[in-house]
Protein backbone atom coordinates (compact mmCIF):
# COMPACT_ATOMS: atom_id res chain seq x y z
CA UNK A 1 0.00 0.00 0.00
CA UNK A 2 2.59 2.42 0.90
CA UNK A 3 4.96 1.34 -2.00
CA UNK A 4 1.99 2.18 -3.89
CA UNK A 5 1.19 5.20 -2.88
CA UNK A 6 4.86 6.64 -3.22
CA UNK A 7 4.49 5.48 -6.91
CA UNK A 8 1.45 7.64 -6.97
CA UNK A 9 3.25 10.79 -5.52
CA UNK A 10 6.16 9.93 -7.67
CA UNK A 11 4.05 10.40 -10.53
CA UNK A 12 2.42 13.41 -9.76
CA UNK A 13 5.16 15.14 -8.67
CA UNK A 14 6.86 14.14 -11.85
CA UNK A 15 4.36 15.73 -13.68
CA UNK A 16 4.43 18.33 -11.55
CA UNK A 17 7.85 18.55 -12.79
CA UNK A 18 7.98 19.03 -16.15
CA UNK A 19 5.07 21.76 -16.21
CA UNK A 20 7.41 23.75 -13.65
CA UNK A 21 10.25 23.20 -16.24
CA UNK A 22 7.87 24.53 -19.20
CA UNK A 23 6.12 27.32 -17.26
CA UNK A 24 10.15 28.47 -16.28
CA UNK A 25 10.18 30.01 -19.80
CA UNK A 26 6.95 31.75 -19.59
CA UNK A 27 7.15 35.48 -20.29
CA UNK A 28 4.89 38.06 -18.48
CA UNK A 29 2.24 38.33 -21.04
CA UNK A 30 1.92 34.33 -21.06
CA UNK A 31 2.10 34.33 -17.19
CA UNK A 32 -0.83 37.06 -16.77
CA UNK A 33 -2.82 35.34 -19.63
CA UNK A 34 -2.71 31.98 -17.84
CA UNK A 35 -3.93 34.35 -14.48
CA UNK A 36 -6.86 36.59 -16.12
CA UNK A 37 -8.19 33.32 -17.60
CA UNK A 38 -8.20 31.42 -14.51
CA UNK A 39 -9.90 34.47 -12.34
CA UNK A 40 -12.53 34.84 -15.06
CA UNK A 41 -13.08 31.99 -14.85
CA UNK A 42 -13.43 31.35 -11.05
CA UNK A 43 -15.25 34.67 -10.69
CA UNK A 44 -18.00 33.46 -12.89
CA UNK A 45 -18.50 30.51 -10.78
CA UNK A 46 -18.57 32.06 -7.21
CA UNK A 47 -22.30 31.08 -6.95
CA UNK A 48 -21.61 27.71 -7.75
CA UNK A 49 -18.81 26.87 -6.24
CA UNK A 50 -19.88 28.74 -3.02
CA UNK A 51 -23.14 26.23 -2.99
CA UNK A 52 -21.18 23.12 -3.64
CA UNK A 53 -18.87 24.47 -0.65
CA UNK A 54 -21.56 24.69 1.65
CA UNK A 55 -23.63 21.40 0.42
CA UNK A 56 -21.19 19.72 0.75
CA UNK A 57 -19.11 20.57 4.38
CA UNK A 58 -22.54 21.78 5.84
CA UNK A 59 -20.79 24.53 7.16
CA UNK A 60 -21.39 28.37 6.82
CA UNK A 61 -23.43 30.03 4.82
CA UNK A 62 -23.46 30.34 0.87
CA UNK A 63 -23.93 33.65 0.23
CA UNK A 64 -20.90 34.39 2.36
CA UNK A 65 -18.76 32.05 0.80
CA UNK A 66 -19.66 33.69 -2.09
CA UNK A 67 -17.94 36.97 -0.65
CA UNK A 68 -15.39 34.71 0.08
CA UNK A 69 -15.36 33.52 -3.44
CA UNK A 70 -15.08 37.28 -4.82
CA UNK A 71 -12.57 37.71 -2.46
CA UNK A 72 -9.91 34.67 -3.70
CA UNK A 73 -10.57 35.44 -6.92
CA UNK A 74 -11.41 39.44 -8.51
CA UNK A 75 -9.89 41.25 -5.19
CA UNK A 76 -6.83 38.65 -5.55
CA UNK A 77 -6.48 38.88 -8.77
CA UNK A 78 -6.83 42.89 -8.95
CA UNK A 79 -4.15 43.29 -6.18
CA UNK A 80 -1.61 41.13 -8.11
CA UNK A 81 -2.32 41.73 -11.74
CA UNK A 82 -0.18 44.26 -12.27
CA UNK A 83 2.93 42.92 -10.48
CA UNK A 84 6.09 41.91 -12.38
CA UNK A 85 6.78 38.32 -11.38
CA UNK A 86 8.68 37.58 -14.31
CA UNK A 87 12.15 38.01 -14.86
CA UNK A 88 13.30 41.62 -14.10
CA UNK A 89 11.05 43.00 -11.33
CA UNK A 90 12.91 46.11 -10.34
CA UNK A 91 16.27 47.82 -10.69
CA UNK A 92 17.89 50.36 -8.34
CA UNK A 93 20.66 52.36 -10.64
CA UNK A 94 21.81 54.22 -6.80
CA UNK A 95 22.26 50.80 -5.40
CA UNK A 96 22.98 49.25 -8.67
CA UNK A 97 20.69 45.65 -7.96
CA UNK A 98 18.49 44.49 -10.31
CA UNK A 99 16.39 41.89 -8.86
CA UNK A 100 14.78 38.63 -11.15
CA UNK A 101 11.82 36.87 -9.88
CA UNK A 102 12.65 32.96 -10.41
CA UNK A 103 9.45 30.49 -9.75
CA UNK A 104 9.93 28.04 -6.97
CA UNK A 105 9.14 24.78 -8.36
CA UNK A 106 5.99 22.32 -7.30
CA UNK A 107 3.89 23.49 -4.17
CA UNK A 108 1.73 21.74 -2.25
CA UNK A 109 -1.09 23.93 -1.31
CA UNK A 110 -3.44 22.46 2.10
CA UNK A 111 -6.39 23.64 1.47
CA UNK A 112 -9.00 23.53 4.74
CA UNK A 113 -12.39 22.33 5.17
CA UNK A 114 -13.83 25.86 6.30
CA UNK A 115 -12.97 27.84 2.69
CA UNK A 116 -12.69 24.47 -0.01
CA UNK A 117 -13.34 27.02 -2.95
CA UNK A 118 -12.37 30.26 -2.21
CA UNK A 119 -8.76 29.36 -0.84
CA UNK A 120 -8.65 26.80 -3.44
CA UNK A 121 -8.53 29.61 -6.12
CA UNK A 122 -6.48 31.96 -3.96
CA UNK A 123 -3.77 29.36 -4.45
CA UNK A 124 -3.92 28.45 -7.75
CA UNK A 125 -4.08 32.31 -9.37
CA UNK A 126 -1.04 32.99 -6.91
CA UNK A 127 0.74 30.19 -7.78
CA UNK A 128 0.17 30.80 -11.37
CA UNK A 129 0.99 34.00 -11.27
CA UNK A 130 4.60 32.92 -9.74
CA UNK A 131 4.57 30.97 -12.36
CA UNK A 132 4.63 27.40 -9.88
CA UNK A 133 3.04 24.28 -10.44
CA UNK A 134 0.52 23.78 -8.07
CA UNK A 135 -0.57 20.23 -6.86
CA UNK A 136 -4.14 20.88 -4.62
CA UNK A 137 -4.55 18.39 -1.34
CA UNK A 138 -8.19 19.01 0.05
CA UNK A 139 -9.67 18.30 3.24
CA UNK A 140 -11.37 14.91 3.01
CA UNK A 141 -14.80 16.76 3.93
CA UNK A 142 -14.55 19.06 1.37
CA UNK A 143 -12.66 17.12 -1.93
CA UNK A 144 -16.06 17.57 -4.33
CA UNK A 145 -15.91 21.04 -4.75
CA UNK A 146 -12.73 21.12 -4.23
CA UNK A 147 -12.28 18.94 -7.31
CA UNK A 148 -14.79 21.01 -9.25
CA UNK A 149 -13.14 24.16 -8.32
CA UNK A 150 -9.65 22.54 -9.66
CA UNK A 151 -11.27 21.68 -12.53
CA UNK A 152 -12.60 24.38 -13.74
CA UNK A 153 -9.73 26.58 -12.77
CA UNK A 154 -7.50 23.89 -14.84
CA UNK A 155 -9.12 24.01 -17.54
CA UNK A 156 -8.93 27.57 -17.95
CA UNK A 157 -5.80 27.70 -17.32
CA UNK A 158 -4.66 24.89 -20.69
CA UNK A 159 -7.12 26.95 -22.53
CA UNK A 160 -4.83 30.47 -21.82
CA UNK A 161 -1.57 28.11 -22.54
CA UNK A 162 -0.80 26.94 -19.53
CA UNK A 163 1.41 23.84 -19.02
CA UNK A 164 -0.23 20.84 -19.02
CA UNK A 165 0.01 19.68 -15.06
CA UNK A 166 0.36 23.65 -13.68
CA UNK A 167 -2.60 22.41 -11.87
CA UNK A 168 -3.53 19.11 -9.86
CA UNK A 169 -5.20 17.43 -7.13
CA UNK A 170 -4.29 14.72 -4.89
CA UNK A 171 -7.49 12.62 -4.60
CA UNK A 172 -6.36 9.81 -2.12
CA UNK A 173 -7.43 12.31 0.80
CA UNK A 174 -5.53 10.11 3.56
CA UNK A 175 -3.44 11.62 6.09
CA UNK A 176 -0.49 9.34 5.07
CA UNK A 177 -0.43 10.33 1.55
CA UNK A 178 -0.86 14.08 2.30
CA UNK A 179 2.75 13.47 4.98
CA UNK A 180 4.16 11.55 1.85
CA UNK A 181 3.55 14.43 -0.63
CA UNK A 182 4.84 16.90 1.88
CA UNK A 183 8.36 15.09 2.26
CA UNK A 184 8.64 14.47 -1.14
CA UNK A 185 11.66 16.06 -2.22
CA UNK A 186 10.75 17.15 -5.56
CA UNK A 187 8.01 19.74 -3.49
CA UNK A 188 9.55 23.27 -3.52
CA UNK A 189 7.40 24.33 -1.09
CA UNK A 190 4.54 23.55 1.23
CA UNK A 191 1.46 25.98 1.54
CA UNK A 192 -0.90 24.67 4.28
CA UNK A 193 -3.82 26.43 5.77
CA UNK A 194 -5.46 24.38 7.91
CA UNK A 195 -5.14 22.90 11.91
CA UNK A 196 -2.30 22.81 14.12
CA UNK A 197 -1.13 19.31 13.25
CA UNK A 198 -1.45 19.93 9.48
CA UNK A 199 0.62 22.93 10.08
CA UNK A 200 3.29 21.28 12.63
CA UNK A 201 3.22 18.64 9.62
CA UNK A 202 4.02 20.69 7.16
CA UNK A 203 6.80 22.34 9.22
CA UNK A 204 8.29 18.94 10.33
CA UNK A 205 8.33 17.69 6.64
CA UNK A 206 12.02 18.93 5.98
CA UNK A 207 10.69 20.95 2.43
CA UNK A 208 10.09 24.60 2.96
CA UNK A 209 6.82 25.63 3.88
CA UNK A 210 4.13 28.46 4.59
CA UNK A 211 1.56 26.91 7.52
CA UNK A 212 -1.01 29.14 8.56
CA UNK A 213 -2.32 27.72 11.83
CA UNK A 214 -5.29 28.66 14.32
CA UNK A 215 -6.03 31.92 15.64
CA UNK A 216 -7.37 32.95 18.97
CA UNK A 217 -8.56 36.58 18.35
CA UNK A 218 -9.10 38.73 21.43
CA UNK A 219 -10.62 42.20 21.12
CA UNK A 220 -10.54 44.85 23.35
CA UNK A 221 -13.39 47.49 23.72
CA UNK A 222 -11.82 50.45 24.82
CA UNK A 223 -13.92 53.34 26.68
CA UNK A 224 -13.31 56.12 24.16
CA UNK A 225 -14.93 52.99 21.35
CA UNK A 226 -18.36 53.76 19.88
CA UNK A 227 -19.63 50.93 21.17
CA UNK A 228 -22.98 50.22 19.17
CA UNK A 229 -20.94 50.71 16.34
CA UNK A 230 -17.91 48.00 17.79
CA UNK A 231 -20.98 45.82 18.68
CA UNK A 232 -22.60 45.64 15.01
CA UNK A 233 -19.14 45.06 13.39
CA UNK A 234 -18.10 42.46 15.71
CA UNK A 235 -21.51 40.53 14.82
CA UNK A 236 -21.21 40.99 11.49
CA UNK A 237 -17.94 39.61 11.66
CA UNK A 238 -18.24 36.87 13.68
CA UNK A 239 -21.61 35.69 12.38
CA UNK A 240 -19.92 35.65 8.72
CA UNK A 241 -19.84 32.23 7.20
CA UNK A 242 -20.78 31.30 10.76
CA UNK A 243 -17.49 32.20 12.20
CA UNK A 244 -15.59 30.23 10.04
CA UNK A 245 -12.78 32.54 9.28
CA UNK A 246 -9.91 31.95 11.69
CA UNK A 247 -9.77 35.51 12.02
CA UNK A 248 -12.11 36.16 13.02
CA UNK A 249 -13.28 37.43 16.75
CA UNK A 250 -13.06 35.01 19.53
CA UNK A 251 -13.20 37.09 22.84
CA UNK A 252 -14.90 40.39 23.89
CA UNK A 253 -12.61 41.94 26.52
CA UNK A 254 -13.64 45.22 28.31
CA UNK A 255 -13.35 46.78 31.57
CA UNK A 256 -15.94 46.95 34.30
CA UNK A 257 -17.06 50.78 33.86
CA UNK A 258 -18.38 49.50 30.37
CA UNK A 259 -19.73 46.06 30.89
CA UNK A 260 -23.46 47.04 31.65
CA UNK A 261 -23.87 49.27 28.30
CA UNK A 262 -21.40 46.62 25.90
CA UNK A 263 -23.86 43.71 27.60
CA UNK A 264 -27.05 45.97 26.52
CA UNK A 265 -25.53 46.57 23.16
CA UNK A 266 -25.15 42.65 22.32
CA UNK A 267 -28.64 42.20 23.52
CA UNK A 268 -30.24 44.66 21.70
CA UNK A 269 -28.80 43.81 18.80
CA UNK A 270 -29.97 40.24 19.35
CA UNK A 271 -26.97 38.37 20.83
CA UNK A 272 -28.02 35.99 23.94
CA UNK A 273 -25.59 35.77 27.13
CA UNK A 274 -25.52 31.95 28.09
CA UNK A 275 -26.24 31.01 31.74
CA UNK A 276 -23.38 29.20 33.76
CA UNK A 277 -25.09 25.96 33.00
CA UNK A 278 -25.65 26.73 29.12
CA UNK A 279 -22.30 27.41 29.50
CA UNK A 280 -21.56 24.29 30.46
CA UNK A 281 -23.67 22.35 28.25
CA UNK A 282 -22.42 24.28 24.75
CA UNK A 283 -18.61 23.75 26.52
CA UNK A 284 -19.61 19.75 26.07
CA UNK A 285 -20.75 20.19 22.29
CA UNK A 286 -18.28 22.50 21.44
CA UNK A 287 -14.95 21.54 22.70
CA UNK A 288 -13.51 18.11 22.64
CA UNK A 289 -12.44 17.22 26.35
CA UNK A 290 -9.62 15.18 25.49
CA UNK A 291 -7.98 17.60 23.62
CA UNK A 292 -9.42 21.54 24.54
CA UNK A 293 -9.93 21.53 21.13
CA UNK A 294 -13.03 23.01 19.18
CA UNK A 295 -15.83 19.65 17.95
CA UNK A 296 -15.96 19.48 14.16
CA UNK A 297 -19.51 19.45 14.89
CA UNK A 298 -20.13 22.69 15.94
CA UNK A 299 -17.89 24.49 12.75
CA UNK A 300 -19.52 26.82 10.70
CA UNK A 301 -22.80 26.12 12.40
CA UNK A 302 -25.73 28.29 12.49
CA UNK A 303 -26.68 29.30 16.39
CA UNK A 304 -29.70 27.94 16.06
CA UNK A 305 -27.83 24.24 15.25
CA UNK A 306 -25.51 24.79 17.97
CA UNK A 307 -28.37 25.63 20.15
CA UNK A 308 -29.95 22.08 19.65
CA UNK A 309 -26.88 20.47 20.00
CA UNK A 310 -26.27 21.51 23.55
CA UNK A 311 -30.05 21.17 24.11
CA UNK A 312 -30.62 24.89 25.02
CA UNK A 313 -33.34 27.11 24.04
CA UNK A 314 -32.77 30.50 22.57
CA UNK A 315 -34.88 33.76 22.00
CA UNK A 316 -35.57 33.40 18.07
CA UNK A 317 -33.08 35.48 15.89
CA UNK A 318 -30.34 34.99 18.03
CA UNK A 319 -27.28 36.01 16.05
CA UNK A 320 -24.49 34.85 18.61
CA UNK A 321 -24.19 32.45 22.01
CA UNK A 322 -22.39 34.83 24.39
CA UNK A 323 -20.45 33.14 27.11
CA UNK A 324 -19.19 35.58 30.26
CA UNK A 325 -15.97 33.63 31.78
CA UNK A 326 -14.21 34.25 34.81
CA UNK A 327 -11.08 32.64 33.67
CA UNK A 328 -8.68 31.91 30.89
CA UNK A 329 -7.42 28.39 29.96
CA UNK A 330 -7.99 24.43 29.76
CA UNK A 331 -10.32 24.78 32.69
CA UNK A 332 -12.56 27.38 30.55
CA UNK A 333 -13.10 25.20 27.62
CA UNK A 334 -14.88 28.55 25.77
CA UNK A 335 -11.45 30.50 26.20
CA UNK A 336 -9.95 29.27 22.88
CA UNK A 337 -10.63 29.22 19.40
CA UNK A 338 -13.82 27.73 18.30
CA UNK A 339 -15.24 28.56 14.45
CA UNK A 340 -19.07 28.70 15.13
CA UNK A 341 -21.11 31.86 16.16
CA UNK A 342 -19.53 31.75 20.04
CA UNK A 343 -17.72 34.35 22.02
CA UNK A 344 -16.39 34.49 25.03
CA UNK A 345 -17.29 37.90 27.28
CA UNK A 346 -14.53 39.22 29.83
CA UNK A 347 -14.36 42.35 32.10
CA UNK A 348 -11.58 43.29 33.83
CA UNK A 349 -11.11 45.81 36.84
CA UNK A 350 -9.19 48.57 34.50
CA UNK A 351 -7.21 48.81 31.52
CA UNK A 352 -4.41 47.25 32.97
CA UNK A 353 -6.20 44.03 33.72
CA UNK A 354 -8.24 44.38 30.71
CA UNK A 355 -4.96 44.35 28.34
CA UNK A 356 -3.48 41.40 30.66
CA UNK A 357 -6.40 39.53 29.46
CA UNK A 358 -6.52 40.14 26.25
CA UNK A 359 -2.54 38.82 25.61
CA UNK A 360 -3.56 35.59 27.92
CA UNK A 361 -5.95 35.19 25.37
CA UNK A 362 -3.72 35.92 22.52
CA UNK A 363 -1.26 33.59 23.54
CA UNK A 364 -4.10 30.83 23.93
CA UNK A 365 -3.33 28.96 20.74
CA UNK A 366 -3.26 31.91 18.89
CA UNK A 367 -0.08 33.38 18.47
CA UNK A 368 0.91 35.45 16.06
CA UNK A 369 -2.39 35.61 14.33
CA UNK A 370 -5.00 38.61 14.80
CA UNK A 371 -6.08 41.09 17.41
CA UNK A 372 -8.56 43.83 17.28
CA UNK A 373 -9.33 46.54 19.46
CA UNK A 374 -12.07 49.48 19.25
CA UNK A 375 -10.99 52.79 20.68
CA UNK A 376 -10.80 56.02 19.18
CA UNK A 377 -7.77 56.92 21.71
CA UNK A 378 -4.53 56.53 19.30
CA UNK A 379 -2.39 56.14 22.01
CA UNK A 380 -4.24 52.68 23.28
CA UNK A 381 -4.54 51.65 20.02
CA UNK A 382 -1.07 51.58 19.65
CA UNK A 383 -0.33 50.32 23.25
CA UNK A 384 -2.48 47.67 22.36
CA UNK A 385 -0.97 46.42 19.03
CA UNK A 386 2.76 46.65 20.43
CA UNK A 387 1.68 44.25 24.04
CA UNK A 388 -0.38 41.75 21.22
CA UNK A 389 1.51 39.27 19.48
CA UNK A 390 -0.15 39.69 16.27
CA UNK A 391 0.86 39.72 12.74
CA UNK A 392 -2.32 41.98 12.43
CA UNK A 393 -3.99 44.23 14.97
CA UNK A 394 -7.39 45.26 13.27
CA UNK A 395 -8.37 49.14 14.35
CA UNK A 396 -12.38 49.85 14.46
CA UNK A 397 -12.56 46.88 12.15
CA UNK A 398 -14.38 43.57 11.51
CA UNK A 399 -11.68 41.14 12.02
CA UNK A 400 -12.57 38.33 9.45
CA UNK A 401 -13.02 40.12 7.17
CA UNK A 402 -10.52 43.01 7.90
CA UNK A 403 -7.52 40.71 8.36
CA UNK A 404 -7.95 38.91 4.93
CA UNK A 405 -7.41 42.34 3.59
CA UNK A 406 -8.63 43.94 0.71
CA UNK A 407 -12.59 45.26 2.07
CA UNK A 408 -11.71 47.09 5.15
CA UNK A 409 -7.76 48.25 4.45
CA UNK A 410 -4.95 48.07 2.53
CA UNK A 411 -3.83 44.47 3.44
CA UNK A 412 -2.97 42.27 0.61
CA UNK A 413 -6.42 40.05 -0.21
CA UNK A 414 -5.53 36.33 1.03
CA UNK A 415 -7.01 33.67 2.54
CA UNK A 416 -3.60 32.58 4.33
CA UNK A 417 -2.11 34.84 7.04
CA UNK A 418 1.04 34.50 8.00
CA UNK A 419 1.32 34.33 11.80
CA UNK A 420 5.35 35.18 12.54
CA UNK A 421 7.70 32.68 14.30
CA UNK A 422 4.82 32.67 17.14
CA UNK A 423 3.09 30.63 15.18
CA UNK A 424 5.60 28.72 14.04
CA UNK A 425 5.81 30.98 10.53
CA UNK A 426 8.19 32.75 8.82
CA UNK A 427 6.58 35.77 7.73
CA UNK A 428 3.74 38.06 9.56
CA UNK A 429 2.59 38.53 6.00
CA UNK A 430 -0.79 37.87 4.28
CA UNK A 431 0.80 35.59 1.94
CA UNK A 432 0.75 36.55 -1.44
CA UNK A 433 2.62 35.85 -4.83
CA UNK A 434 5.44 37.66 -4.16
CA UNK A 435 6.36 35.15 -1.41
CA UNK A 436 6.19 32.35 -3.70
CA UNK A 437 9.32 33.47 -6.10
CA UNK A 438 12.93 33.29 -4.97
CA UNK A 439 14.20 36.96 -5.73
CA UNK A 440 17.71 36.94 -7.21
CA UNK A 441 19.89 39.73 -6.71
CA UNK A 442 22.14 41.25 -9.45
CA UNK A 443 24.84 43.01 -7.46
CA UNK A 444 26.30 45.51 -9.86
CA UNK A 445 30.05 46.86 -8.91
CA UNK A 446 29.44 50.06 -6.67
CA UNK A 447 32.64 50.35 -4.68
CA UNK A 448 32.22 51.49 -1.14
CA UNK A 449 34.60 54.60 -1.50
CA UNK A 450 34.12 55.29 2.66
CA UNK A 451 35.78 51.06 3.01
CA UNK A 452 38.36 51.57 0.20
CA UNK A 453 39.71 55.23 0.39
CA UNK A 454 40.29 54.30 4.09
CA UNK A 455 43.94 53.13 5.29
CA UNK A 456 43.04 50.13 5.96
CA UNK A 457 46.34 48.33 7.65
CA UNK A 458 44.53 50.93 10.78
CA UNK A 459 42.38 47.41 11.20
CA UNK A 460 45.15 45.82 12.24
CA UNK A 461 46.58 48.07 14.82
CA UNK A 462 45.09 47.21 18.11
CA UNK A 463 45.77 50.17 19.71
CA UNK A 464 43.00 52.32 17.97
CA UNK A 465 39.54 52.86 19.21
CA UNK A 466 36.39 52.00 17.04
CA UNK A 467 35.52 55.89 17.78
CA UNK A 468 39.34 56.53 16.39
CA UNK A 469 38.56 54.26 13.10
CA UNK A 470 35.22 55.60 12.90
CA UNK A 471 36.13 59.47 12.56
CA UNK A 472 38.74 58.38 10.20
CA UNK A 473 36.39 56.21 8.19
CA UNK A 474 34.04 59.00 7.47
CA UNK A 475 37.03 61.27 7.07
CA UNK A 476 36.40 62.76 3.44
CA UNK A 477 39.57 62.02 1.54
CA UNK B 1 11.95 48.72 46.57
CA UNK B 2 10.51 45.49 48.05
CA UNK B 3 7.72 45.16 50.86
CA UNK B 4 7.11 41.49 52.89
CA UNK B 5 4.10 40.58 54.19
CA UNK B 6 3.20 37.01 56.13
CA UNK B 7 -0.32 35.98 56.45
CA UNK B 8 0.02 32.90 58.88
CA UNK B 9 -3.63 31.75 58.01
CA UNK B 10 -3.19 31.26 54.53
CA UNK B 11 0.28 30.68 54.89
CA UNK B 12 1.30 33.13 51.92
CA UNK B 13 4.37 34.89 52.19
CA UNK B 14 4.03 38.49 49.75
CA UNK B 15 6.69 40.37 48.46
CA UNK B 16 5.68 43.73 46.66
CA UNK B 17 8.26 45.05 44.24
CA UNK B 18 8.37 48.52 43.03
CA UNK B 19 10.33 49.91 40.72
CA UNK B 20 12.61 49.34 37.54
CA UNK B 21 13.87 45.45 38.14
CA UNK B 22 16.64 45.86 36.11
CA UNK B 23 20.37 44.69 36.97
CA UNK B 24 21.56 46.94 39.06
CA UNK B 25 18.68 47.30 41.49
CA UNK B 26 19.08 43.03 41.16
CA UNK B 27 22.27 43.56 42.59
CA UNK B 28 20.49 45.38 45.33
CA UNK B 29 18.15 43.23 45.68
CA UNK B 30 19.63 40.06 46.05
CA UNK B 31 20.98 40.45 49.70
CA UNK B 32 17.49 42.20 50.94
CA UNK B 33 15.65 38.83 49.82
CA UNK B 34 18.35 36.44 51.02
CA UNK B 35 18.60 38.27 54.56
CA UNK B 36 14.65 38.92 54.89
CA UNK B 37 13.74 36.25 57.80
CA UNK B 38 9.95 35.89 56.33
CA UNK B 39 11.65 34.32 53.80
CA UNK B 40 14.56 32.55 55.33
CA UNK B 41 12.70 30.82 57.53
CA UNK B 42 9.14 29.97 56.11
CA UNK B 43 7.77 26.83 56.26
CA UNK B 44 7.40 24.29 53.60
CA UNK B 45 4.07 24.86 52.81
CA UNK B 46 3.81 28.36 52.57
CA UNK B 47 3.25 29.94 49.09
CA UNK B 48 5.12 33.08 47.58
CA UNK B 49 3.52 35.54 45.60
CA UNK B 50 5.81 38.44 44.05
CA UNK B 51 3.26 41.51 43.44
CA UNK B 52 4.66 43.64 41.28
CA UNK B 53 2.37 45.77 40.22
CA UNK B 54 4.60 48.82 40.98
CA UNK B 55 7.59 47.29 38.32
CA UNK B 56 7.55 48.48 34.95
CA UNK B 57 11.03 46.90 33.72
CA UNK B 58 12.23 43.41 34.40
CA UNK B 59 16.06 42.48 33.54
CA UNK B 60 16.63 38.74 33.09
CA UNK B 61 18.30 38.87 36.90
CA UNK B 62 15.42 39.67 38.49
CA UNK B 63 13.47 36.98 36.23
CA UNK B 64 16.59 34.62 37.35
CA UNK B 65 15.76 35.24 40.87
CA UNK B 66 11.81 34.69 40.19
CA UNK B 67 12.66 31.56 38.60
CA UNK B 68 15.16 30.58 41.76
CA UNK B 69 12.31 31.48 44.15
CA UNK B 70 9.53 29.37 42.19
CA UNK B 71 12.06 26.01 42.17
CA UNK B 72 12.68 26.62 45.94
CA UNK B 73 9.03 26.97 46.78
CA UNK B 74 7.44 23.53 44.62
CA UNK B 75 5.09 23.33 41.97
CA UNK B 76 2.23 25.90 42.36
CA UNK B 77 3.51 27.67 45.51
CA UNK B 78 4.94 30.36 43.96
CA UNK B 79 3.02 33.08 41.70
CA UNK B 80 3.76 36.29 40.37
CA UNK B 81 0.30 38.93 40.27
CA UNK B 82 -0.05 42.41 39.29
CA UNK B 83 1.83 42.58 36.00
CA UNK B 84 1.28 45.62 33.79
CA UNK B 85 0.94 44.83 30.63
CA UNK B 86 4.60 45.44 29.18
CA UNK B 87 5.67 43.25 31.88
CA UNK B 88 2.74 40.40 31.47
CA UNK B 89 3.89 40.35 26.95
CA UNK B 90 8.09 39.85 28.60
CA UNK B 91 7.18 36.78 30.49
CA UNK B 92 4.59 35.71 27.40
CA UNK B 93 7.46 36.04 25.07
CA UNK B 94 10.05 34.46 27.09
CA UNK B 95 7.63 31.65 27.41
CA UNK B 96 8.68 31.70 31.36
CA UNK B 97 5.10 32.54 31.89
CA UNK B 98 3.40 29.07 33.23
CA UNK B 99 7.06 28.07 34.83
CA UNK B 100 6.21 30.82 37.06
CA UNK B 101 2.56 30.81 37.00
CA UNK B 102 2.03 34.43 36.37
CA UNK B 103 -1.50 36.42 36.51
Amino acid sequence: MAENLKEIADEILEKAQLAAAEFHQFNQEQTDRIVEAVFRVGFSNRVKLAKRAQEETGMGIWEHKVIKNVLGTQLVYESIKNEKTVGVISYNSQTGIAEIAQPLGPILAVIPVTNPTSTAMFKILICLKSRNPIIISSHRGASKSCAETVRICYEAALSAGAPEDCIQMITSGSRDFTQMMMAHPKIALILATGGTGLVKAAYSSGNPAIGVGPGNVPVFIDESADIPFAVGNIISSKTFDNGTICASEQAIVMVDAIEKEVRREFERQNCYFLTNEEIKKVEKIAIVPETGSMSAQVVGQSVLTIAKLADINIPEGTKILIAKLDGIGKEFPLSGEVLAPILAFYSAKDYHAAINCCIDLNYLGGIGHSACIYSNNEKRIMEYAELLNAGRVLVNTPSSQGAVGALFNQLPPSLTLGCGTGGKNITTENITAKNLLNIQRVCRRKPNEMFFGFDQSKYYDESLTADEITKEYYKNH
Amino acid sequence: MVTFDYNSTEKIITAVFAGRMDYLAVVELTPILESEPILKNRGAEDRIIFDIAEVDYIASSFIRTCIMYAKQAGTGRFSIINCQPFVKKTFKISGLDEVLNIS
